[in-house]
């Protein structure tokens, strides 16, 4: 393989990656992940194991997200990929501010009042992908609604 | 960035939903366009140009401080 067709099969994957989208049925999908992820949360608050399960059950609401995050809109075409990427990037962004100000915010109050300058508790992956998932969805659906 | 989208369409008596189907996109894309809030892309542009019979500068045009 010459140099030339390796760059042209690494382009060809590179646009079916970008464009990689779940079909429309996904969103549904992604919708009921989430109500059985809450539900079994909520019933197994009531019973007595609540560790593992629990902590399956809020990944499986990070699933949900992704699958509502990742599928088609009915008419797909340029317009919605542009709202969807304007989302994504404002999501990235206000996450990481989200994550960076919580970090400060623990830090200093941790140093004010536990006098302890070594403590440094940032929020945790599950907060930070809700974050992210949560903001890109509303975000998205926010830029539909004023785009019409 | 200005456009004659509506002005083009009314010439054609077509609706919003008949433009998008024609061109391959959602009605709300054809308003989005027609409101100026969205810029379309190059294709998009000339798929109208072709629709409409007219170059893409007799459809589209930049404003003062744009150029």
């Amino acid at each position: 393989m010459d140099m030339n067709s390796a760059l042209e099969c690494e382009k060809k994957s590179l646009k079916k990656l970008k464009k990689y989208r779940l079909p429309n049925r996904f969103k549904t999908i992604g919708i009921g992940v989430i109500v059985f992820s809450l539900v079994s949360i909520i019933v197994n608050k009531t019973s007595v194991d609540n560790g593992l399960f629990t902590q399956t059950a809020k990944y499986g609401i990070l699933l949900g997200l992704l699958f509502i995050s990742l599928s088609k809109e009915k008419i797909e075409d340029e317009l919605m990929i542009n709202l969807k990427m304007k989302s994504y990037t404002f999501a990235f962004v206000i996450s990481v501010i989200i994550t960076l100000t919580n970090l400060l915010f623990t830090f200093i109050t941790s140093a004010l009042f536990e006098k302890q300058m070594n403590v440094f508790k940032g929020i945790g992956d599950w907060q930070v992908l809700w974050f992210l998932l949560s903001i890109q969805l509303f975000y998205f659906e926010f830029l539909k609604r004023v785009s019409r | 960035m200005k456009n004659r989208l509506k002005i083009e369409r009314a010439i054609l008596g077509i609706t919003q939903e008949e433009l998008a189907l024609k061109i391959g996109v959602s009605r709300q894309t054809i308003s989005s366009i027609e409101k100026n809030r969205y810029v379309p892309s190059t294709v998009l542009a000339l798929r109208l140009s072709e629709l409409f019979k007219k170059p893409v500068n007799a459809i589209f045009e930049l404003e003062g401080n744009e150029g």
